[in-house]
């Protein structure tokens, strides 16, 4: 008898919604309604962009995913879980899984780019010899291997903002949120920082960035959730981008 | 740039790397971040620790007095004598007599009679009263009993025994020392009084004193806070570079205030030496034991850490960075 073969299906990574929203609303104690009923799903592995003009709603939405902020109603999981039920430590433990990077970098001026690349495994516990080698290994991968004992003062806006994202890496984590993380730089500069970010999300890391930066949307082509007044107007499939 | 690695999960060894060594090395990092922030302001820091340092040598000076004092109180309780001065006319039969009923006595612990001559010799041998006493025809002084009261004895037991003991017929007068003694004893219990409500005062003081340094390091660092928070720090790990902060102050404020009573102990003890030497007393102006001076560093220590604790708590959001 003739054996058939039959191909073996090629193992594909699961693909489960890292982040979930369901009628998210928040509004502030000011009576400022930030966002209204916003619903969506981001997939593990995907990058996604946030855009809307000010005051649409991008960085709350990223808030409410750090636990910076709490939703006022709705449901939103991240990981699998519901944030409404964490709480106390829980809150330290998810943001460990998560890497932020912020317009403003927030680094530690009186410490050097290898010391505040290292913060987060610091606080994660990592062995001292563990952790140099994946400080070296965060810095290499944002070309700023050179600058480790330096302070972030001598460097310049954009080496600041990588010296972030080699922070928001470090502990690799499933999750990279970051927060107009091209604000103050240059067209050319932005580019180049939004490419270390699809090459994260290229082996597998989810990545949601918040930006109003147009020009740059239309040149990465990635998903795009459009925001206006806290109200999803848009989701743009990668596709569509034109 | 090389190759970027996939996202892991945290290798099987950091999974179960022993929490000891985990919370031994992020106390390392708090307690070098604490040195460091210390560090870079060197001149607040000195003037904290030497305010607190000063603070707490208040106290301990009175201590110090009051054990001296004490140990003084303490040796003159041992010759605390009744003193029964005999009529002039009694002679040597009616006092052996008196004395032999008085030992019978169940509180009278022991009595030793004391001749007009032997009297003379010792007065003789006190400076400055030799040559006054060669100038005298003949010996003025009498028969004295010296009366050890029972040990155990209350002071109201010791006055009856004092008033019957000046009813005697042979007595003259009764000398009873435990009379000072019970005021020498007042004025130490109202020092000891004084000392440990100057010590709780001082020592809330010092307590004030680092929680609000505490409370302004915290302010100064609120930015290096939020970002601690964002990336997943726990409220421990926040919170452990101003506890370590507070047992420096402490810590470093005891020992001063230490030393500043060493220093006292130093100064005092040669005047102290001197000024008993010319009463022909034999007074040594003792320090505190080195146990009891190791005891206040640390001491202060706690208190630091109880006063950054206290100032952390109230300052330190529990999770929101904003």
């Amino acid at each position: 008898m003739l054996l058939r073969f039959v191909p073996v299906p090629f193992p594909r990574p699961l693909r489960f919604h890292v982040i979930r929203f369901d009628s998210v609303s928040k509004r502030y104690a000011s009576g400022h309604q930030a966002l209204s009923a916003l619903s969506f799903r981001i997939q593990a592995g995907e990058m996604v962009f946030v855009t809307g003009h000010s005051g649409a709603g991008k960085s709350t939405l990223l808030k409410l995913i750090a636990l910076i902020e709490r939703a006022s109603a709705g449901a939103i999981e991240v990981a699998g879980n519901n944030l409404a039920s964490v709480r106390g430590r829980r809150i330290a433990r998810l943001r460990r899984n998560l890497g932020m990077v912020f317009q403003d970098h927030r680094l530690l001026m009186d410490r050097s780019v290898g010391e505040n690349v290292a913060l987060p495994l610091i606080i994660a516990g990592v062995p001292a010899d563990e952790r140099a080698r994946r400080v070296r290994a965060a810095l290499d991968k944002v070309g700023l291997l050179a600058y480790e004992k330096q302070p972030p003062v001598t460097l310049s806006t954009g080496e600041q903002q990588r010296v972030g994202i080699a922070r928001a890496i470090v502990a690799k984590p499933a999750l990279i949120i970051a927060d107009e993380p091209t604000g103050n730089l240059d067209p050319q500069l932005s580019y180049e920082i939004m490419q270390l970010f699809a090459e994260f999300q290229r082996v597998g890391t989810t990545v949601l960035i918040a930006s109003h930066d147009l020009p740059l949307l239309k040149r990465m082509k990635q998903r795009t959730i459009v925001l206006d007044h806290g109200r999803l107007v848009a989701d743009v499939p990668a596709a569509e981008i034109a | 740039m090389s190759a970027i690695a996939k996202p892991v999960t945290p290798s099987a060894r950091e999974r179960h790397r022993s929490r000891v060594a985990i919370w031994r090395e992020q106390h390392a990092w708090a307690c070098a971040a604490s040195v460091r922030a210390l560090a870079a302001r060197p001149f607040g820091t000195v003037l904290t620790v030497a305010v607190m340092g000063l603070a707490l040598a208040l106290p301990l000076a009175f201590y110090l007095l009051l054990c001296n004092v004490q140990r003084l109180s303490g040796s003159l309780s041992e010759s605390q004598a009744i003193g029964i001065f005999l009529k002039p006319s009694a002679d040597a039969v009616s006092a052996n007599a008196l004395a032999k009923r008085l030992r019978a006595r169940t509180d009278i612990a022991d009595l030793v009679v004391k001749t007009p001559q032997q009297g003379l010799s010792e007065l003789a041998a006190m400076q400055g009263f030799g040559e006054a006493l060669q100038t005298m025809p003949d010996n003025p002084l009498p028969f004295v009993l010296l009366a050890q009261p029972r040990p155990g004895l209350s002071r109201a037991q010791t006055e009856a025994l004092v008033g019957v003991l000046r009813t005697l017929p042979e007595v003259d007068m009764v000398q009873d020392d435990g009379a000072w003694r019970a005021r020498l004893d007042a004025f130490i219990a109202l020092g000891q009084r004084v000392t440990l409500l100057l010590a709780a005062l001082l020592a809330a003081a010092a307590l004030l004193v680092v929680g609000n340094t505490v409370r302004l390091d915290i302010r100064a660092r609120a930015e290096e806070l939020v970002v601690q928070r964002l990336v997943g720090a726990s409220a421990g790990f926040v919170r452990r570079p101003f506890l370590y902060e507070g047992l420096w102050y402490g810590g470093l404020a005891g020992a001063i205030a230490a030393g500043l009573v060493a220093l006292l102990e130093w100064g005092l003890a040669e005047p102290v030496r001197a000024l008993t030497a010319s009463y022909a007393g034999r007074l040594v102006f003792d320090g505190l034991p080195i146990f009891e001076l190791l005891l206040v560093p640390l001491a202060a220590a706690l208190l630091g850490w109880t006063g950054a604790w206290l100032a952390s708590t109230r300052h330190l959001s529990p999770a929101n960075p904003h």
